[in-house]
Protein backbone atom coordinates (compact mmCIF):
# COMPACT_ATOMS: atom_id res chain seq x y z
CA UNK A 1 0.00 0.00 0.00
CA UNK A 2 1.43 3.38 -0.62
CA UNK A 3 -0.01 6.60 0.98
CA UNK A 4 -1.22 9.88 -0.60
CA UNK A 5 -2.12 11.94 2.22
CA UNK A 6 -1.84 11.69 5.98
CA UNK A 7 -4.07 13.94 8.58
CA UNK A 8 -3.31 14.52 12.30
CA UNK A 9 -5.41 15.66 15.02
CA UNK A 10 -4.22 16.34 18.66
CA UNK A 11 -1.49 13.99 17.71
CA UNK A 12 1.30 14.96 20.04
CA UNK A 13 2.59 18.24 19.28
CA UNK A 14 0.06 18.36 16.56
CA UNK A 15 -3.12 20.14 16.84
CA UNK A 16 -4.17 19.37 13.22
CA UNK A 17 -1.37 18.43 10.56
CA UNK A 18 -2.70 17.49 6.41
CA UNK A 19 0.44 16.11 4.60
CA UNK A 20 0.74 14.72 1.04
CA UNK A 21 3.31 12.24 0.15
CA UNK A 22 4.62 11.90 -3.10
CA UNK A 23 4.81 8.16 -4.24
CA UNK A 24 8.50 7.74 -4.61
CA UNK A 25 10.74 9.98 -2.39
CA UNK A 26 9.29 12.78 0.07
CA UNK A 27 11.48 14.73 2.12
CA UNK A 28 9.59 16.50 5.39
CA UNK A 29 12.13 19.18 6.54
CA UNK A 30 11.79 21.40 9.26
CA UNK A 31 13.95 23.21 12.03
CA UNK A 32 14.78 20.60 15.11
CA UNK A 33 11.18 20.55 17.42
CA UNK A 34 9.05 20.71 14.88
CA UNK A 35 7.55 17.37 15.31
CA UNK A 36 9.30 15.81 11.87
CA UNK A 37 9.67 12.71 14.19
CA UNK A 38 6.11 12.42 15.17
CA UNK A 39 4.81 12.49 12.13
CA UNK A 40 6.56 9.61 10.99
CA UNK A 41 5.82 7.65 14.68
CA UNK A 42 1.83 8.39 13.40
CA UNK A 43 2.64 6.81 9.89
CA UNK A 44 4.36 3.84 11.34
CA UNK A 45 1.77 3.27 13.96
CA UNK A 46 -1.03 3.10 11.27
CA UNK A 47 0.82 -0.15 10.70
CA UNK A 48 1.49 -1.86 13.65
CA UNK A 49 -0.21 0.37 16.35
CA UNK A 50 2.56 1.11 18.28
CA UNK A 51 5.04 3.81 18.49
CA UNK A 52 7.90 2.72 17.11
CA UNK A 53 9.46 4.73 19.85
CA UNK A 54 8.02 2.61 22.30
CA UNK A 55 6.02 5.38 23.61
CA UNK A 56 2.92 4.52 25.77
CA UNK A 57 -0.53 5.53 24.35
CA UNK A 58 -0.97 8.43 26.68
CA UNK A 59 1.83 10.28 25.80
CA UNK A 60 0.92 10.10 22.37
CA UNK A 61 -2.13 12.68 22.52
CA UNK A 62 -1.86 16.03 22.78
CA UNK A 63 -1.71 17.86 25.75
CA UNK A 64 -5.67 18.95 26.95
CA UNK A 65 -7.20 16.77 24.13
CA UNK A 66 -9.19 13.47 25.06
CA UNK A 67 -7.96 11.52 21.91
CA UNK A 68 -5.75 11.65 18.84
CA UNK A 69 -6.60 10.80 15.41
CA UNK A 70 -4.58 9.45 12.68
CA UNK A 71 -6.02 8.79 9.25
CA UNK A 72 -4.37 8.27 5.54
CA UNK A 73 -5.27 7.89 2.38
CA UNK A 74 -3.59 5.56 0.27
CA UNK A 75 -3.55 3.14 -2.80
CA UNK A 76 -3.46 -0.80 -2.68
CA UNK A 77 -4.28 -3.16 -5.32
CA UNK A 78 -5.53 0.01 -7.61
CA UNK A 79 -8.32 0.57 -5.02
CA UNK A 80 -8.59 3.37 -2.61
CA UNK A 81 -7.61 2.49 0.88
CA UNK A 82 -8.55 5.08 3.98
CA UNK A 83 -6.81 3.65 7.66
CA UNK A 84 -8.30 6.08 10.49
CA UNK A 85 -6.98 5.36 14.24
CA UNK A 86 -8.26 6.94 16.82
CA UNK A 87 -5.83 6.74 20.29
CA UNK A 88 -7.46 7.65 22.91
CA UNK A 89 -6.76 8.29 26.90
CA UNK A 90 -9.70 5.91 28.43
CA UNK A 91 -10.59 2.82 26.63
CA UNK A 92 -9.28 0.66 23.66
CA UNK A 93 -7.76 1.81 20.64
CA UNK A 94 -10.15 2.07 17.52
CA UNK A 95 -9.65 1.44 14.24
CA UNK A 96 -10.99 1.48 10.75
CA UNK A 97 -10.08 0.55 7.08
CA UNK A 98 -12.64 2.38 4.63
CA UNK A 99 -14.96 3.06 7.59
CA UNK A 100 -15.46 -0.63 8.65
CA UNK A 101 -13.97 -1.12 12.10
CA UNK A 102 -11.01 -3.63 12.78
CA UNK A 103 -11.78 -5.73 15.73
CA UNK A 104 -7.97 -7.29 16.20
CA UNK A 105 -4.88 -6.30 15.91
CA UNK A 106 -3.96 -9.11 13.99
CA UNK A 107 -6.63 -7.97 11.18
CA UNK A 108 -4.73 -4.33 10.65
CA UNK A 109 -0.98 -5.86 10.31
CA UNK A 110 -0.42 -6.42 6.73
CA UNK A 111 -2.59 -3.81 5.58
CA UNK A 112 -0.09 -1.03 5.34
CA UNK A 113 3.74 -2.21 5.72
CA UNK A 114 5.98 -0.08 7.00
CA UNK A 115 10.03 0.13 7.88
CA UNK A 116 11.19 2.41 10.03
CA UNK A 117 15.15 3.77 10.13
CA UNK A 118 16.10 5.90 12.86
CA UNK A 119 18.87 6.96 14.99
CA UNK A 120 18.17 4.41 17.63
CA UNK A 121 18.64 1.64 15.31
CA UNK A 122 22.51 1.66 16.39
CA UNK A 123 20.92 -0.20 19.84
CA UNK A 124 20.37 -3.36 17.60
CA UNK A 125 24.22 -3.23 17.18
CA UNK A 126 25.61 -2.14 20.32
CA UNK A 127 23.15 -3.26 23.21
CA UNK A 128 22.41 -6.25 24.44
CA UNK A 129 20.74 -9.38 22.37
CA UNK A 130 17.19 -8.50 22.89
CA UNK A 131 17.67 -5.39 20.46
CA UNK A 132 18.64 -7.93 17.93
CA UNK A 133 15.83 -10.24 18.59
CA UNK A 134 13.30 -7.58 18.22
CA UNK A 135 14.72 -7.11 14.57
CA UNK A 136 14.39 -10.50 14.08
CA UNK A 137 10.56 -11.15 15.68
CA UNK A 138 9.41 -7.65 13.99
CA UNK A 139 10.87 -8.51 10.66
CA UNK A 140 8.83 -11.63 10.65
CA UNK A 141 5.48 -9.76 11.52
CA UNK A 142 6.01 -7.64 8.54
CA UNK A 143 6.82 -11.04 6.44
CA UNK A 144 3.55 -12.56 7.95
CA UNK A 145 1.32 -10.55 10.33
CA UNK A 146 0.37 -14.66 12.23
CA UNK A 147 3.45 -14.51 13.32
CA UNK A 148 2.55 -11.76 15.98
CA UNK A 149 0.27 -13.82 17.74
CA UNK A 150 2.46 -16.86 18.28
CA UNK A 151 5.64 -14.01 20.18
CA UNK A 152 2.59 -13.05 21.77
CA UNK A 153 1.58 -16.62 23.12
CA UNK A 154 4.95 -17.17 23.94
CA UNK A 155 5.49 -13.86 25.79
CA UNK A 156 2.54 -15.18 28.04
CA UNK A 157 3.37 -18.76 28.58
CA UNK A 158 7.26 -17.27 30.00
CA UNK A 159 5.35 -14.33 31.96
CA UNK A 160 2.78 -17.72 33.71
CA UNK A 161 5.99 -19.68 34.15
CA UNK A 162 8.44 -16.49 35.15
CA UNK A 163 5.31 -16.16 38.26
CA UNK A 164 5.31 -19.85 38.72
CA UNK A 165 8.91 -20.16 39.64
CA UNK A 166 9.08 -16.86 41.80
CA UNK A 167 5.77 -18.61 43.53
CA UNK A 168 8.74 -21.86 44.49
CA UNK A 169 10.87 -19.02 46.32
CA UNK A 170 13.60 -21.64 45.15
CA UNK A 171 12.10 -25.25 46.26
CA UNK A 172 9.87 -26.89 44.34
CA UNK A 173 7.14 -29.07 45.61
CA UNK A 174 5.01 -32.06 44.10
CA UNK A 175 2.58 -29.71 43.02
CA UNK A 176 4.24 -27.35 41.41
CA UNK A 177 6.12 -29.87 39.48
CA UNK A 178 3.07 -31.59 38.16
CA UNK A 179 1.96 -27.66 36.89
CA UNK A 180 5.72 -26.79 36.04
CA UNK A 181 5.61 -29.93 33.21
CA UNK A 182 2.23 -28.64 31.69
CA UNK A 183 4.04 -24.86 31.41
CA UNK A 184 7.03 -26.28 29.62
CA UNK A 185 5.37 -28.65 27.48
CA UNK A 186 3.47 -25.54 26.41
CA UNK A 187 6.74 -23.39 26.21
CA UNK A 188 8.68 -25.85 24.22
CA UNK A 189 6.01 -26.00 21.58
CA UNK A 190 5.93 -22.25 20.61
CA UNK A 191 9.15 -22.00 21.55
CA UNK A 192 10.59 -23.95 18.89
CA UNK A 193 8.32 -23.32 16.23
CA UNK A 194 9.87 -19.00 16.81
CA UNK A 195 12.97 -20.29 17.16
CA UNK A 196 13.23 -22.63 14.20
CA UNK A 197 11.47 -19.46 12.52
CA UNK A 198 14.48 -17.11 13.83
CA UNK A 199 16.61 -19.30 12.35
CA UNK A 200 15.17 -19.61 8.89
CA UNK A 201 15.07 -15.75 8.77
CA UNK A 202 18.52 -15.26 9.77
CA UNK A 203 19.76 -17.86 7.14
CA UNK A 204 18.26 -15.99 4.15
CA UNK A 205 18.48 -12.74 5.36
CA UNK A 206 22.31 -13.17 5.67
CA UNK A 207 23.37 -12.97 1.87
CA UNK A 208 21.71 -9.60 1.47
CA UNK A 209 22.68 -8.11 5.35
CA UNK A 210 26.46 -8.89 3.98
CA UNK A 211 25.58 -7.52 0.15
CA UNK A 212 23.96 -4.28 2.07
CA UNK A 213 26.47 -3.56 4.38
CA UNK A 214 29.16 -3.41 1.13
CA UNK A 215 26.78 -1.13 -0.94
CA UNK A 216 27.04 1.27 1.88
CA UNK A 217 31.06 0.83 3.11
CA UNK A 218 31.83 0.79 -0.49
CA UNK A 219 34.07 -2.01 0.22
CA UNK A 220 33.50 -6.20 0.70
CA UNK A 221 33.51 -7.11 4.59
CA UNK A 222 32.97 -10.22 5.53
CA UNK A 223 29.98 -10.02 7.78
CA UNK A 224 28.67 -13.09 9.51
CA UNK A 225 25.39 -13.29 10.85
CA UNK A 226 24.41 -16.12 13.20
CA UNK A 227 21.72 -17.58 15.42
CA UNK A 228 22.49 -18.52 18.46
CA UNK A 229 20.68 -20.82 20.97
CA UNK A 230 20.72 -20.40 24.12
CA UNK A 231 20.24 -24.32 24.87
CA UNK A 232 22.64 -27.02 23.52
CA UNK A 233 20.39 -29.83 24.19
CA UNK A 234 18.39 -31.69 21.44
CA UNK A 235 15.08 -30.16 22.16
CA UNK A 236 14.29 -27.55 23.96
CA UNK A 237 11.67 -29.76 25.97
CA UNK A 238 14.97 -31.55 27.40
CA UNK A 239 16.91 -28.54 27.52
CA UNK A 240 14.18 -27.56 29.84
CA UNK A 241 14.33 -30.76 32.36
CA UNK A 242 17.97 -30.67 32.77
CA UNK A 243 17.95 -27.00 33.72
CA UNK A 244 14.82 -27.48 35.92
CA UNK A 245 16.68 -27.08 38.88
CA UNK A 246 18.77 -23.83 37.97
CA UNK A 247 15.17 -22.33 36.76
CA UNK A 248 13.95 -23.11 39.80
CA UNK A 249 16.72 -21.84 42.49
CA UNK A 250 16.75 -18.34 40.40
CA UNK A 251 13.23 -18.40 40.22
CA UNK A 252 13.18 -17.22 36.12
CA UNK A 253 12.85 -18.98 32.87
CA UNK A 254 16.69 -19.16 32.11
CA UNK A 255 16.51 -20.91 28.83
CA UNK A 256 14.21 -20.06 25.56
CA UNK A 257 13.87 -18.10 22.54
CA UNK A 258 14.23 -15.08 24.98
CA UNK A 259 17.93 -15.67 25.89
CA UNK A 260 19.30 -16.24 22.17
CA UNK A 261 21.40 -14.22 20.45
CA UNK A 262 21.84 -12.91 16.79
CA UNK A 263 25.51 -12.47 16.80
CA UNK A 264 26.64 -10.19 13.84
CA UNK A 265 30.44 -10.87 12.96
CA UNK A 266 32.40 -7.71 10.91
CA UNK A 267 35.69 -9.87 9.48
CA UNK A 268 35.46 -12.28 12.22
CA UNK A 269 35.33 -9.92 15.08
CA UNK A 270 32.10 -9.35 17.11
CA UNK A 271 30.42 -5.83 15.55
CA UNK A 272 29.12 -4.99 19.45
CA UNK A 273 32.27 -5.03 20.87
CA UNK A 274 34.79 -4.75 18.31
CA UNK A 275 33.28 -2.53 15.28
CA UNK A 276 33.99 1.63 15.39
CA UNK A 277 31.21 3.63 15.74
CA UNK A 278 31.26 4.36 12.25
CA UNK A 279 30.92 0.62 11.23
CA UNK A 280 28.15 0.05 14.06
CA UNK A 281 26.08 2.80 12.43
CA UNK A 282 26.82 1.58 9.06
CA UNK A 283 25.71 -2.02 10.37
CA UNK A 284 22.55 -0.96 11.94
CA UNK A 285 21.68 1.01 8.62
CA UNK A 286 22.76 -2.45 6.75
CA UNK A 287 20.29 -4.20 9.03
CA UNK A 288 17.28 -2.20 7.78
CA UNK A 289 17.97 -2.36 4.30
CA UNK A 290 18.25 -5.88 4.05
CA UNK A 291 15.34 -6.01 5.64
CA UNK A 292 13.54 -4.16 3.53
CA UNK A 293 15.02 -6.29 0.30
CA UNK A 294 13.91 -9.19 2.20
CA UNK A 295 10.09 -8.00 2.92
CA UNK A 296 10.49 -6.44 -0.69
CA UNK A 297 10.97 -9.70 -2.60
CA UNK A 298 9.01 -12.29 -0.08
CA UNK A 299 5.69 -9.22 -0.03
CA UNK A 300 5.97 -8.44 -3.99
CA UNK A 301 5.63 -4.93 -2.80
CA UNK A 302 7.46 -2.71 -1.33
CA UNK A 303 7.14 -1.50 2.75
CA UNK A 304 6.59 2.41 3.32
CA UNK A 305 9.95 3.40 4.03
CA UNK A 306 10.68 6.13 6.88
CA UNK A 307 13.99 7.48 7.26
CA UNK A 308 13.82 9.43 10.66
CA UNK A 309 16.87 12.25 10.99
CA UNK A 310 19.29 9.35 10.17
CA UNK A 311 21.61 11.46 7.86
CA UNK A 312 22.81 13.75 10.52
CA UNK A 313 24.25 10.77 12.21
CA UNK A 314 26.51 9.55 8.92
CA UNK A 315 29.30 10.75 7.48
CA UNK A 316 29.07 12.60 3.99
CA UNK A 317 30.01 9.33 2.26
CA UNK A 318 28.12 7.02 4.05
CA UNK A 319 24.98 9.42 4.10
CA UNK A 320 25.19 9.67 -0.01
CA UNK A 321 25.86 5.98 -0.15
CA UNK A 322 22.54 5.24 1.86
CA UNK A 323 20.20 7.96 -0.55
CA UNK A 324 22.01 6.60 -3.85
CA UNK A 325 20.71 3.03 -2.86
CA UNK A 326 17.24 3.53 -1.35
CA UNK A 327 15.69 0.84 -2.16
CA UNK A 328 12.51 1.49 -4.84
CA UNK A 329 9.20 2.07 -3.11
CA UNK A 330 7.75 5.07 -1.12
CA UNK A 331 10.16 6.44 1.04
CA UNK A 332 9.54 9.76 3.46
CA UNK A 333 12.81 11.23 5.06
CA UNK A 334 12.93 13.89 7.95
CA UNK A 335 16.10 16.02 7.89
CA UNK A 336 16.44 19.50 9.69
CA UNK A 337 19.54 20.65 7.11
CA UNK A 338 18.30 19.54 3.87
CA UNK A 339 19.68 15.85 1.53
CA UNK A 340 23.31 16.48 0.36
CA UNK A 341 23.75 16.87 -3.46
CA UNK A 342 22.68 14.72 -5.76
CA UNK A 343 19.38 13.84 -4.22
CA UNK A 344 16.35 14.81 -5.63
CA UNK A 345 13.44 14.33 -3.93
CA UNK A 346 10.17 13.98 -5.72
CA UNK A 347 8.44 16.40 -3.05
CA UNK A 348 9.66 18.43 -0.67
CA UNK A 349 7.54 19.21 2.61
CA UNK A 350 8.19 21.99 4.96
CA UNK A 351 6.67 21.61 8.49
CA UNK A 352 7.30 25.01 10.72
CA UNK A 353 7.24 25.85 14.17
CA UNK A 354 3.83 26.91 14.52
CA UNK A 355 2.87 23.59 12.80
CA UNK A 356 2.09 24.56 9.33
CA UNK A 357 3.02 22.44 6.40
CA UNK A 358 3.99 24.24 3.00
CA UNK A 359 5.27 22.50 -0.11
CA UNK A 360 8.36 23.42 -1.06
CA UNK A 361 9.73 23.59 -4.48
CA UNK A 362 12.32 20.49 -4.88
CA UNK A 363 15.40 22.14 -5.13
CA UNK A 364 18.51 20.20 -5.92
CA UNK A 365 20.01 19.86 -2.50
CA UNK A 366 16.62 19.79 -1.16
CA UNK A 367 16.44 23.17 0.71
CA UNK A 368 13.96 25.85 0.22
CA UNK A 369 15.36 28.72 -1.26
CA UNK A 370 11.89 30.01 -1.98
CA UNK A 371 8.62 31.20 -0.54
CA UNK A 372 6.67 28.43 -0.34
CA UNK A 373 4.60 27.90 -3.70
CA UNK A 374 1.48 26.43 -1.70
CA UNK A 375 -0.12 26.61 1.52
CA UNK A 376 -1.96 22.97 3.02
CA UNK A 377 -3.75 22.59 5.51
CA UNK A 378 -4.86 25.08 8.82
CA UNK A 379 -1.93 28.07 8.42
CA UNK A 380 -4.15 30.54 9.95
CA UNK A 381 -5.32 28.67 12.92
CA UNK A 382 -4.78 29.49 16.57
CA UNK A 383 -1.55 28.55 18.11
CA UNK A 384 -2.34 26.57 21.45
CA UNK A 385 -1.96 26.50 25.01
CA UNK B 1 -7.86 14.51 50.98
CA UNK B 2 -11.08 13.55 49.72
CA UNK B 3 -12.17 15.33 46.42
CA UNK B 4 -15.89 13.95 47.12
CA UNK B 5 -17.80 13.37 49.86
CA UNK B 6 -17.14 10.58 51.76
CA UNK B 7 -20.46 8.11 50.63
CA UNK B 8 -19.37 9.30 47.30
CA UNK B 9 -16.01 7.95 47.72
CA UNK B 10 -16.85 4.89 49.59
CA UNK B 11 -18.95 3.86 46.31
CA UNK B 12 -16.20 4.60 43.76
CA UNK B 13 -13.75 2.45 45.59
CA UNK B 14 -15.65 -0.33 45.95
CA UNK B 15 -17.08 -0.42 42.09
CA UNK B 16 -13.96 0.21 41.71
CA UNK B 17 -12.95 -3.59 43.20
CA UNK B 18 -14.92 -5.37 40.36
CA UNK B 19 -13.49 -7.07 37.78
CA UNK B 20 -12.56 -4.73 34.75
CA UNK B 21 -13.55 -1.63 36.37
CA UNK B 22 -10.88 0.96 36.53
CA UNK B 23 -11.00 3.69 38.25
CA UNK B 24 -12.45 6.21 35.48
CA UNK B 25 -15.36 3.81 35.15
CA UNK B 26 -15.91 3.61 38.74
CA UNK B 27 -16.47 7.27 38.84
CA UNK B 28 -18.63 7.85 35.80
CA UNK B 29 -21.10 4.42 37.57
CA UNK B 30 -21.25 6.43 41.26
CA UNK B 31 -22.32 10.23 39.49
CA UNK B 32 -24.80 8.36 37.34
CA UNK B 33 -26.20 6.17 40.13
CA UNK B 34 -25.76 9.83 42.53
CA UNK B 35 -28.18 11.10 39.57
CA UNK B 36 -30.58 8.30 39.42
CA UNK B 37 -33.82 7.98 41.23
CA UNK B 38 -33.40 6.19 44.66
CA UNK B 39 -35.81 3.28 43.15
CA UNK B 40 -33.70 2.51 40.97
CA UNK B 41 -30.31 2.29 43.18
CA UNK B 42 -33.05 0.78 45.74
CA UNK B 43 -33.46 -1.73 42.61
CA UNK B 44 -29.28 -2.31 42.64
CA UNK B 45 -28.85 -2.89 45.71
CA UNK B 46 -31.77 -5.20 46.38
CA UNK B 47 -30.30 -7.98 43.43
CA UNK B 48 -26.53 -7.38 44.76
CA UNK B 49 -27.83 -8.76 48.28
CA UNK B 50 -30.44 -11.38 46.58
CA UNK B 51 -27.90 -13.09 44.52
CA UNK B 52 -25.64 -13.54 47.35
CA UNK B 53 -28.37 -14.76 49.86
CA UNK B 54 -30.28 -16.99 47.46
CA UNK B 55 -27.92 -18.23 44.92
CA UNK B 56 -24.82 -20.18 45.60
CA UNK B 57 -22.59 -22.47 43.90
CA UNK B 58 -24.19 -25.69 42.98
CA UNK B 59 -22.70 -28.70 45.09
CA UNK B 60 -21.94 -31.07 42.54
CA UNK B 61 -20.88 -29.04 39.27
CA UNK B 62 -20.22 -25.32 40.79
CA UNK B 63 -22.72 -23.62 38.65
CA UNK B 64 -24.84 -20.97 39.95
CA UNK B 65 -27.55 -22.55 42.13
CA UNK B 66 -30.69 -21.63 43.91
CA UNK B 67 -30.44 -24.25 46.68
CA UNK B 68 -27.86 -27.11 46.75
CA UNK B 69 -27.94 -28.06 43.14
CA UNK B 70 -28.27 -26.65 39.95
CA UNK B 71 -31.51 -26.75 37.53
CA UNK B 72 -29.28 -28.98 35.30
CA UNK B 73 -27.81 -31.18 38.28
CA UNK B 74 -31.51 -31.67 38.78
CA UNK B 75 -32.73 -32.61 35.71
CA UNK B 76 -33.24 -36.48 35.24
CA UNK B 77 -32.93 -35.93 31.22
CA UNK B 78 -29.80 -34.85 30.98
CA UNK B 79 -27.08 -37.73 29.64
CA UNK B 80 -24.74 -38.53 32.62
CA UNK B 81 -22.54 -40.50 30.43
CA UNK B 82 -20.96 -36.79 28.99
CA UNK B 83 -19.12 -34.29 31.01
CA UNK B 84 -18.64 -31.29 30.12
CA UNK B 85 -15.71 -28.65 31.85
CA UNK B 86 -15.92 -24.97 31.66
CA UNK B 87 -14.10 -22.28 33.38
CA UNK B 88 -17.13 -19.95 34.69
CA UNK B 89 -20.81 -20.49 35.42
CA UNK B 90 -21.24 -17.84 32.58
CA UNK B 91 -19.66 -20.37 29.82
CA UNK B 92 -22.11 -22.63 30.84
CA UNK B 93 -24.96 -20.57 29.53
CA UNK B 94 -23.06 -20.35 25.98
CA UNK B 95 -23.10 -23.88 25.69
CA UNK B 96 -26.48 -24.27 26.68
CA UNK B 97 -27.49 -21.91 24.08
CA UNK B 98 -26.41 -23.95 21.69
CA UNK B 99 -29.27 -26.79 22.54
CA UNK B 100 -26.23 -28.90 20.78
CA UNK B 101 -25.04 -30.71 24.27
CA UNK B 102 -27.12 -32.62 26.46
CA UNK B 103 -24.53 -34.14 29.43
CA UNK B 104 -24.00 -32.63 32.46
CA UNK B 105 -21.14 -29.89 33.56
CA UNK B 106 -18.79 -29.37 36.02
CA UNK B 107 -17.09 -25.58 36.30
CA UNK B 108 -13.76 -24.91 37.43
CA UNK B 109 -14.19 -21.41 38.82
CA UNK B 110 -11.50 -20.16 36.82
CA UNK B 111 -8.22 -21.27 34.80
CA UNK B 112 -4.55 -22.38 35.97
CA UNK B 113 -2.80 -18.62 35.99
CA UNK B 114 0.58 -17.99 38.07
CA UNK B 115 -0.09 -14.28 37.53
CA UNK B 116 -2.76 -14.34 39.74
CA UNK B 117 -1.63 -16.53 42.12
CA UNK B 118 -4.13 -19.24 40.79
CA UNK B 119 -2.82 -23.42 40.70
CA UNK B 120 -4.80 -26.30 40.24
CA UNK B 121 -5.67 -26.00 43.93
CA UNK B 122 -7.45 -23.21 43.54
CA UNK B 123 -9.55 -24.70 41.24
CA UNK B 124 -12.47 -27.09 41.58
CA UNK B 125 -10.18 -29.79 39.98
CA UNK B 126 -10.06 -32.48 42.97
CA UNK B 127 -13.69 -32.26 42.65
CA UNK B 128 -13.73 -32.70 38.98
CA UNK B 129 -11.58 -36.22 39.51
CA UNK B 130 -13.97 -37.43 42.51
CA UNK B 131 -16.70 -36.60 40.28
CA UNK B 132 -15.25 -38.64 37.56
CA UNK B 133 -14.20 -41.83 39.94
CA UNK B 134 -17.51 -41.57 41.12
CA UNK B 135 -20.30 -41.29 38.46
CA UNK B 136 -20.60 -43.51 34.96
CA UNK B 137 -19.16 -40.54 33.03
CA UNK B 138 -17.61 -42.08 29.43
CA UNK B 139 -16.44 -38.66 27.94
CA UNK B 140 -15.16 -35.73 29.62
CA UNK B 141 -15.01 -32.61 27.23
CA UNK B 142 -12.75 -30.15 27.56
CA UNK B 143 -14.36 -26.69 27.09
CA UNK B 144 -11.76 -24.15 28.46
CA UNK B 145 -11.19 -20.73 26.53
CA UNK B 146 -8.79 -21.00 23.48
CA UNK B 147 -6.29 -19.01 25.20
CA UNK B 148 -3.06 -19.74 26.73
CA UNK B 149 -4.18 -20.04 30.35
CA UNK B 150 -7.27 -22.33 29.16
CA UNK B 151 -5.31 -24.06 26.55
CA UNK B 152 -2.65 -25.14 29.54
CA UNK B 153 -5.64 -25.55 32.17
CA UNK B 154 -7.11 -28.56 29.77
CA UNK B 155 -3.89 -30.29 29.11
CA UNK B 156 -3.02 -30.43 32.61
CA UNK B 157 -6.45 -31.82 33.13
CA UNK B 158 -5.94 -34.31 30.33
CA UNK B 159 -2.36 -35.34 31.30
CA UNK B 160 -2.20 -35.06 34.86
CA UNK B 161 -5.81 -36.09 36.30
CA UNK B 162 -7.99 -37.59 33.96
CA UNK B 163 -5.21 -39.61 32.38
CA UNK B 164 -5.56 -42.47 34.90
CA UNK B 165 -9.06 -42.80 34.22
CA UNK B 166 -10.91 -44.97 31.31
CA UNK B 167 -12.73 -42.59 29.87
CA UNK B 168 -12.64 -40.20 26.52
CA UNK B 169 -11.13 -37.06 26.92
CA UNK B 170 -12.01 -34.68 24.34
CA UNK B 171 -11.05 -30.90 23.69
CA UNK B 172 -13.70 -28.51 21.51
CA UNK B 173 -12.10 -28.04 18.16
CA UNK B 174 -10.79 -25.19 16.94
CA UNK B 175 -12.28 -22.54 14.95
CA UNK B 176 -13.40 -20.40 18.23
CA UNK B 177 -11.74 -17.09 17.71
CA UNK B 178 -8.23 -17.11 19.40
CA UNK B 179 -7.89 -14.89 22.71
CA UNK B 180 -11.78 -15.25 23.04
CA UNK B 181 -13.76 -16.06 25.06
CA UNK B 182 -16.54 -18.52 25.57
CA UNK B 183 -19.27 -16.15 26.49
CA UNK B 184 -18.67 -14.30 23.27
CA UNK B 185 -18.78 -17.39 20.95
CA UNK B 186 -21.49 -17.31 18.98
CA UNK B 187 -24.27 -20.13 19.14
CA UNK B 188 -23.37 -21.48 15.35
CA UNK B 189 -19.13 -21.40 16.09
CA UNK B 190 -20.07 -23.43 19.46
CA UNK B 191 -22.12 -25.65 18.17
CA UNK B 192 -19.42 -26.84 15.49
CA UNK B 193 -16.44 -26.64 17.68
CA UNK B 194 -18.69 -29.16 19.98
CA UNK B 195 -19.55 -31.00 16.54
CA UNK B 196 -16.00 -31.47 15.58
CA UNK B 197 -14.31 -32.08 18.98
CA UNK B 198 -10.84 -33.84 18.94
CA UNK B 199 -9.61 -36.35 21.00
CA UNK B 200 -6.84 -36.11 23.82
CA UNK B 201 -6.47 -39.25 25.09
ZN1 LIG C 1 -24.92 -28.39 39.16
Amino acid sequence: MQLRRVWLQDFRSHESLEIELDLGLTAVLGDNGVGKTNLLEAIALLSTLRSFRGAPTESLIRRGASEAIIRAEGVRDERDVLIEVALSRQGRTRVQVNRQRVQRTQDLLGALRVMVFAPDDLAMVKDGPAERRRYLDELMVVLDPRSASLQSDLDRVLKQRNALLKQCKGRLDEAAAITLDVWDDKLAGLASELTEERERLVAILGPRLQQSYAVLAGEVVPLEARYERSWSARSLGEALVDGRDDDVRRGVSLIGPHRDELDLRLDGLASRTEASQGEQRTLALAMRLAAHQLATDRLGEAPLLLLDDVLSELDPDRAAALLAHLPPGQSVITSASGLPEPTRPDAVVRVERDGTVALAPATIDGRVDDAPTGELGLSDRETTS
Amino acid sequence: MAAYAKPVEILIDELGRLPGVGPKSAQRIAFHVLKTDKVDAQRLADALIAVKDRVSFCERCFNVAEGPECGICNDDRRDDTVLCVVEEPKDIAAMEKTGAFRGRYHVLLGHINPLEGIGPDQLKIRELALRVASEPIDEVILAMNPNIEGETTAAFLSSKILAPFEITVTRLASGLPVGGDLEYADELTLGRALEGRRSLS
